[in-house]
């Protein structure tokens, strides 16, 4: 444990400096970098998959994982595209989405956590079903014509030069580091995490725990969904399509391991930030979308294998140096006899 | 030791299979043809006789503009490209010529996101070959609303909201008319049987085109044309090919096989060279000079056309450059020049409602004088 917080600590450390220097870049070789437009775009281009982020990093640390997100965004999507079409009133839609994403969870979360199947194959088949769902809804079609407040919400400034999403994100990361980092629920999804069975053993009811995981998840993943719509005024089929890949990328950068139980909010948060100020970088300096994808790519590598191949070599050392002293310990009982 | 060398294990085909996904392109193929028209459309193509103010562009402005396609990676946007450096050239620019994409899987968002930056750029135009359907036109409004010009080509918004203006690279119905013309060409005022080998059933380009055609047959021009029989090869090479020898043996008095789709004429062409039946049924249809030099020459294939994509980015950059630099406002009836393609027209768009278009036009007939240019 202890040598896993010290490593955390340095890999928050290493993140803040590649921060550091992406900022130095952009600033110098991108003049409208630091404009404030350009930082609230480039929180708004991506703040959906962010929010989700954050409650993914729950699911990890929970050592499961929630591949359907963004296909429940999709859905969710969809649903308040479909119903408002057929003259629902659209916050009685966008109730309904939020709902369906609660439901999308809450089947993840059951065969997860009461009937104990993997997460990564649970998850995988919401993904595709919850897709087609929405495919089915929307057939081969693109809904838009939403009520102008309803796109305002999404595209405009709701409280100084802070559209709504951006607020949301603020306030849920806030509500995030309390309960994950400073609360009981927090220190319990961790030791889950960290082991399951001696969570079970301490008396901690851990499928409702973790189905309550996967419950969030999935409202988060709706609601983010709810205001995609809005940002883009307009719902295909294939929105959001992809985004759970990007979601993941952030909370493994941020040094959260996949195997559950270690790593944590300011992490994620740092990672959040290098991922989108560097491809604000590269976008402002026009780096193609190929180049784009191969940085990030390799920055995932690097946070992927970089501390596994670090404790890796410790190990070895380490195992090297106890031979070495059991060799020394033979030779001289040898000499001695 | 062994538990993290498992981990290890695990890691790196988590990651392996997160980059593998990210290399699947999804996207549907590129060079969608705009959707049927149902207006009658009188294809102006570069008219010579221009009455009224026709607007041409002052050369060696400073307008720094970029050119979006779907995503990167397909060969007829790098023509397009081609064609856009052309006139970049031609009007010696001073700005930047930024040719920049989204990956096939990051489409949507990509084009949203450069669209967005663009503004942030001070960049004075987009010239947007649109893969996001509806969900630009936020992003394009915006854009619009911060002095960019944003122009389509090749795909445009549905809603028309945040361009000024879609380029569009043929019209449907000129489509059926210059494959009638070819098989006039080809077959002779004599005429003759022909037979249409097409894609698969329900493809709606070619539907329309076929439909197009079929209704340009009924002008007396075209009465000694019999069109006798219609088959689908799926765009597949094998199955295509299968079908042109069907036909030939069905129809004993074939003369010429029409494929509206390059994967079915070449396939076609292929089939009548490998069987030596060139001499009797000739092949003509859409197709791509590099896959059709070879038959052409041999006068098996003696004419195909395709429209040109370096044309289409040449054509789209100089009405840009215009709008860009305020000497064409960018609405119905206004006439301009582009450069050595001739003068051209923005009018309305048959095909949606609320839209403005420029029809490039004509094919490009490819015979063997011109194949291999």
């Amino acid at each position: 444990m202890g040598a896993n917080l010290r490593r955390l600590v340095s890999w928050e450390g290493f993140l803040l400096g590649i921060l550091v220097l992406v900022i130095i870049v952009n600033t110098s070789r991108a003049p409208a970098y630091l404009s404030l437009t350009n930082q609230i775009n480039l929180f708004q281009l991506s703040i959906e998959k962010i929010i989700v982020a954050l409650v993914m990093t729950f699911v990890i640390i929970n050592g499961e994982i929630d591949l359907s997100v963004a296909s429940v965004m999709g859905l969710a999507a969809c649903m308040i595209a479909v119903l408002f079409e057929s003259g629902v009133p659209l916050p009685l839609a966008i109730l309904a989405a939020l709902i369906a994403g609660v439901c999308c969870g809450a089947f993840n979360g059951l065969w997860v956590a009461y009937v104990g199947l993997p997460s990564l194959a649970v998850t995988l088949a919401g993904m595709i079903g919850y897709r087609g769902v929405a495919r089915i809804l929307i057939e081969d079609r693109s809904i838009g014509g939403f009520p102008a407040w309803f796109t305002a919400l999404g595209q405009q400034p709701l409280l100084g030069p802070f559209p709504l999403s951006l607020i949301l994100f603020a306030v849920l990361f806030a509500l995030a580091i309390i309960i994950l980092q400073f609360s009981g629920i927090g220190r319990i999804i961790y030791v889950i995490g960290n082991n399951a069975a001696v969570a079970r053993y301490s008396g901690i009811d851990t499928p409702r725990l973790k189905l309550g995981v996967f419950v969030a998840s999935g409202l988060i993943a709706a609601m983010a969904g709810v205001l995609l719509a809005a940002r883009l005024g307009a719902v295909r089929g294939n929105t959001a399509e992809g985004f759970e890949l990007d979601i993941i990328t952030m909370v493994l950068l941020g040094g959260v391991s996949i195997f559950g139980g270690v790593g944590n909010l300011v992490g994620v948060g740092l990672a959040i930030l290098v991922i989108l100020n560097l491809r604000n970088g590269m976008s402002l300096l026009n780096v193609t979308g190929n180049v784009q994808t191969g940085v990030i790519g390799v920055l995932l590598i690097l946070s992927v294998l970089l501390p596994n191949l670090v404790q890796m070599a410790r190990e070895r050392l380490q195992r090297r140096t106890t031979q070495r002293k059991e060799v020394q310990v033979e030779t001289e009982t040898s000499a001695s006899s | 030791m062994m538990a993290i060398r498992r981990n290890l294990l695990i890691s790196i085909s988590i990651i392996a299979l997160l980059l593998a996904a990210c290399g699947a392109p999804q996207s549907q193929t590129p060079t969608a043809a705009p959707a049927p028209t149902s207006a009658p459309t009188s294809a102006p193509a570069p008219t010579t006789a221009p009455s009224g103010a026709v607007v041409s562009a002052t050369p060696g402005l400073n307008i720094d503009m970029i050119l979006l396609p779907k995503f990167l990676g397909i060969a007829v946007f790098d023509q397009a490209h081609e064609g856009a450096k052309e006139a970049h050239a031609e009007l010696r620019n001073q700005g930047k010529l930024i040719f920049t994409g989204p990956t096939a899987e990051n489409s949507v968002a990509g084009q949203i996101e450069t669209l967005t930056n663009a503004a942030t750029q001070g960049v004075k135009a987009v010239m947007l070959s649109n893969n996001a359907g509806d969900q630009i036109a936020a992003a394009a409004q915006a854009a619009q609303a911060a002095g960019v010009t944003v122009v389509t080509w090749d795909s445009p918004i549905p809603s028309a909201q945040g361009e000024t203006v879609f380029v569009a690279q043929v019209d449907f119905n000129e489509t059926g008319r210059v494959m009638a013309d070819m098989a006039l060409s080809i077959l002779g005022p004599e005429g003759g049987e022909f037979a249409i080998l097409s894609a698969s059933p329900d493809a709606a380009n070619q539907n329309a085109w076929i439909a197009a055609m079929k209704e340009v047959l009924k002008e007396p021009k075209y009465a000694n044309l019999k069109l006798v029989d219609i088959v689908y090869g799926n765009d597949q090479s094998e199955e295509s090919y299968k079908q042109a020898l069907a036909l030939v043996d069905k129809h004993p008095n074939l003369k010429l096989i029409m494929a509206p789709t390059t994967v079915g004429i070449a396939a076609a062409a292929k089939a009548m060279t490998d069987e030596g039946l060139c001499d009797r049924v000739k092949v003509s249809g859409l197709g791509l000079p590099a896959e059709m030099a070879s038959y052409t020459l041999s006068g098996c294939a003696p004419q195909f056309a395709l429209w040109s994509f370096k044309d289409l980015g040449y054509l789209t950059y100089h009405l840009t450059y215009l709008i860009a630099s305020g000497a064409l406002k960018g609405v119905e009836g206004e006439r301009f020049t582009a450069g050595r393609m001739g003068t051209y027209t923005i009018e309305k768009d048959p095909t949606r409602p609320k839209g403005l278009r420029v029809l490039m036009g004509p094919f490009t007939v490819y015979t063997a004088e011109n194949v291999n240019k």
